[in-house]
Order: C-alpha cells, then sequence, then structure tokens
C-alpha cells in the first residue's frame, strides 16, 4: 500500500476549492496551507498566460524532512504517509529547511482570523489539536482515509483534478492515470521520489 | 495586529518566486545563529586551549558551550522537549545534542578536577563532545534540501574553519585578562593563517554557489547586493576578514600589543558571528515553479 495522488493540470481551473476546503478540515491557523494553489504568470504583456499549480505535501518515498528530524516525530506511517508525532516535535524547524516543496509551517503562536476579537468558536476546537511551536503539515487526512473518505480537497475539487489511491495497485485509478497520462514528478533530481504526480495539460 | 503582519508577511513570502527563509534567522530563529556561533567558539577554544596548556581557556570554553546550549533552548518552539533529541538516527542536529551533551559534563569535569582517571574521562568525552560540535553544525545546513544555498559539502568545511578561527579568536580577547604563559604573537600568526583560510573559503563557497541552480544564485545576490548585504560586508568581510588580516599583517613589522591582538580576537568573533547570520538570512527556498522573469534579481 503507497498512497498517492495524481493531480490534473488539463482539469484544475485554479479555483483554490482544495486550499479551502483544507483549512477548513484541519482548520489550520492564518498563514498555515496544508495544500494552496500557487499562481505565477509567464511572458508579457499581450503573450502572457497564468500557470496553477496545485501543491500540497508530497509525501515522498525518500522524505529528507524524515532524515533531518532530531526527535522522530516526522514519520512514514502506514501506506507511506509522512506524518508528524505532536508531542515528540520539538520545534527546531529543520523538516522545513530540508523539504524542497515548502510544505510545512511552524505554528508559532495561536491568534485567530479575528485580531482582536479572540478566537471563534470555530478556531477554538480546530486550533485545540494543533500544538503552538511546532511544525504543522498534510497528512492526506489519514483519518478521512481510515474513515474509507476522501482526502478533503480530493473529495471538493469542483473539477475533478485531484485523484487519490494506491500508487501500488497497478489497477487503481491513481496508477493507471499516472501511467496512461504521463504523471511526472515535481524536481525528480532532488531524489525524494514523492507520491503526488502531476498530469501534464498537453 | 501582530497577527495580520506576520500572517501578511508569510503570505507575501508564499506568492514570492524565492521565498526567503526566515525561521532560522529572524525572530526567535536569531538564537539558533547565537547558539551555533557560541557553540563552534566554545568547542575551537577548548581543543586551542588543550594544545596551548592554557587552562583559564578550558574554563572559556565550557562557558561558551553551556550559553549556547541556552541559546538553543530560547529557539527551540518546545525548548522542556529537547531530551526527546537523544533518538540521533539521521539527524545532524540530534548529533549535535549528544556532542553537548558529551562536552558540557566532561568538560565541567576536566576544569573541576583535572587530575585522575575522573579527570581523564572528562578529558575525553570534553574532547569528543568539541569535535562533534565544530562538526555538525555546517551539516545541519547542509542537510537543508530545500534551501540549496546550504545545501553544500563545502558549508560543513567553512563553518568548521570559522569554529577554529572563533576558537583562537576567544582565546585573543582572554589575553589581558589573564593571558600569561601564553605565546601570544603564536596565537596572533595562527589567527592569521586561519582569517586567510576562512577568506578563501568563503570565496570558494560563494564562487561555487554562483554556478549551482537559480535559488542558489539568488542567495548568493541576496548576499551580495540584497537583504544580507549589510551583515555581509561590514560583519563578515569588513569587521570579520579585512580588520583582522591587516592588523595581523601589520604584526610581522613588528610586535603588536595584548590589547590590539585582543580588538583583533573581538573583530574575529563578530565576523564569525556574521559570517552565520548573512548566511542564513541569504537562504531562499528552491521555487516550485520557475521565475517568470528576472530569476537572479533580488527583491529591493
Amino acid at each position: 500500500m503507497r498512497y498517492g495522488m495524481a493531480i490534473d493540470l488539463k482539469r484544475c481551473i485554479g479555483c483554490y476549492g482544495c486550499q479551502l476546503s483544507c483549512k477548513a478540515e484541519h482548520g489550520t491557523p492564518p498563514g498555515v496551507f496544508f495544500a494552496r494553489v500557487v499562481k505565477r504568470e509567464f511572458g508579457t504583456f499581450p503573450n502572457t498566460q497564468l500557470v496553477y499549480l496545485p501543491t500540497l505535501c508530497f509525501h515522498c518515498t525518500n522524505a529528507p524532512c524524515v532524515d533531518v528530524c532530531p526527535t522522530g516525530a516526522s514519520h512514514y506511517r502506514e501506506g507511506g504517509v509522512v506524518d508528524i508525532t505532536k508531542d515528540d516535535c520539538v520545534g527546531c524547524r529543520a523538516c522545513m529547511q530540508a523539504c524542497p516543496y515548502g510544505a510545512r509551517y511552524f505554528n508559532e503562536t495561536q491568534t485567530g482570523y479575528f485580531p482582536g476579537q479572540g478566537l471563534t468558536p470555530y478556531e477554538q476546537k480546530k486550533y485545540a489539536a494543533q500544538n503552538v511551536g511546532i511544525v504543522l503539515k498534510c497528512n492526506f487526512c489519514i483519518d478521512r482515509v481510515q474513515a474509507g473518505l476522501e482526502p478533503a480537497c480530493v473529495a471538493n475539487c469542483a473539477a475533478r483534478a485531484r485523484t487519490f489511491g494506491d500508487l501500488d495497485d497497478p489497477h487503481s485509478e491513481v496508477s493507471q492515470l499516472v501511467r496512461l497520462r504521463g504523471g511526472e514528478q515535481l524536481q525528480p533530481e532532488l531524489g525524494t521520489r514523492p507520491n503526488v504526480y502531476y498530469l501534464p495539460p498537453a | 495586529m501582530a497577527r495580520s503582519a506576520t500572517s501578511d508577511r508569510l503570505l507575501a513570502d508564499l506568492g514570492a518566486t524565492f521565498r526567503p527563509q526566515r525561521q532560522w534567522v529572524e525572530g526567535r530563529g536569531i538564537w539558533l545563529i547565537v547558539g551555533h556561533f557560541l557553540s563552534g567558539v566554545g568547542a575551537g577554544t577548548w581543543l586551542f586551549s588543550l594544545w596551548l596548556g592554557y587552562r583559564p581557556g578550558l574554563g572559556l570554553a565550557l562557558a561558551a558551550v553551556a550559553l549556547s546550549g541556552l541559546a538553543h533552548l530560547a529557539f527551540l518552539g518546545r525548548g522542556a522537549r529537547f531530551w526527546k533529541m537523544y533518538r540521533a538516527r539521521t539527524s545532524w542536529i540530534a548529533r549535535g545534542f549528544v556532542g553537548m551533551t558529551l562536552f558540557l559534563p566532561g568538560a565541567a569535569l576536566y576544569v573541576l578536577r583535572p587530575g585522575g582517571a575522573l579527570g581523564g574521562l572528562g578529558l575525553a568525552l570534553a574532547t569528543a563532545g568539541a569535535v562533534v560540535l565544530i562538526v555538525y553544525k555546517g551539516n545541519v545546513y547542509a542537510a537543508s534540501k530545500g534551501v540549496p544555498f546550504w545545501n553544500s559539502p563545502v558549508l560543513p568545511i567553512l563553518y568548521a574553519t570559522y569554529a577554529i578561527r572563533g576558537g583562537l579568536a576567544l582565546l585573543l580577547v582572554a589575553l589581558p585578562l589573564g593571558g600569561r604563559g601564553l605565546d601570544a604573537h603564536g596565537v596572533g600568526f595562527l589567527e592569521l593563517w586561519v582569517a586567510v583560510s576562512a577568506a578563501v573559503m568563503l570565496g570558494f563557497y560563494l564562487g561555487v554557489m554562483r554556478s549551482t541552480n537559480l535559488a542558489a544564485q539568488r542567495s548568493v545576490a541576496e548576499l551580495v547586493r540584497g537583504r544580507a548585504a549589510p551583515a555581509f560586508y561590514l560583519g563578515t568581510v569588513g569587521v570579520g576578514l579585512v580588520v583582522p588580516i591587516l592588523v595581523g599583517a601589520a604584526g610581522f613589522a613588528g610586535p603588536l600589543s595584548q590589547v590590539v591582538l585582543a580588538a583583533v580576537g573581538a573583530t574575529s568573533l563578530a565576523g564569525d558571528f556574521f559570517a552565520k547570520y548573512a548566511i542564513a538570512k541569504a537562504g531562499v527556498y528552491i521555487p516550485l515553479m520557475p521565475a517568470g522573469r528576472g530569476p537572479a534579481a533580488p527583491a529591493a
């Protein structure tokens, strides 16, 4: 079992639905995005192009963040999911420097979206699970997956650009998409072997 | 509105092609730089004090490494959990922690009871710990795949050179405070030699990084004409290299006073600190997508 994801860049419309649904699912503090859409403009007017790249933790098979963690808080769990044991993280942030994909965030202070007004009941409930002074990251919504659901970013993608499944199963939809559409990993030269593949638009 | 200032800056960073590294240099991150600086200086001082038979230096080394431990604790988000870092495995941070744990009790034992089997054990532990402390810092940075400017085998050598130099520099600073029995001019010339070596190593490192990938090139640009440039030119190059090398070279013309040598030591220490600070400050992460235009131009 090796969980993975394929993101179809032909289907992605850059709506930020994945980013927002992830925030709603995990209730992450301001400035923390387990899933986010990177937008870049290329070219000069009038020949310009707007490119969207939906990102998340790539749950690498050779994750550099796991190698540098001094306490073992960053670890591989079932299905190759890279996760953090919150009680073991010392907040050294070495994993943030090691991750080539910028998928980790340091939870510096417990502040909400409405400064000066305290935390909303929603924030109070969600923040209780996210300790201050440690690093946070995407875990492929492993609780949802274990309950038979898809990760929030997959379930809420309006264009069905994201497909989640078992990359070790050659008959799974995600494996077939990666094989048939020529799925590409981001920065493969780094040797991290990410388990998130991008399906090229053309 | 502290929240909006921090998160707005984070959002701006996330939107940038070359996201600047801030965690290990800004805010509480400055304590990490202080910790790395002090641990290198302390370990270097220990080794040179042993070599030169200068006992007051051993106490200084112990104090520097102890302060470095406190600085590290001040940096950690959850400092009370520091003991969990014994699970070394593949982490250079954990190896550094083990080095510090060997050094502190070993050095204290040797400083308090230099003779006998217990003193010998303390000496062995402290010396092994000092070697680990000199080696580990550069490797912590070099293991950071997300920041190509640091992800180089040259950086551990540069940091080890600076640690050795820091050790000599602290001994020079200690000269007017009780440097009898120490060959002041010998230490001064050794310091000059290591300063020149550090300058060559720094130039070599920047030369290598200039010909690496776009993110490393951008970091070099940040260092020489971007947000790390003031610390680099004033601290690392001016105070840290040019002044000690010029004053040290003047020593060939005639003996320098202990006060001048102490000043050379102090400027060398400042240069050591600013080298670590500037290199950390210049770090940028690998871009997820290539830049649209002008990748090597630093932000204003």
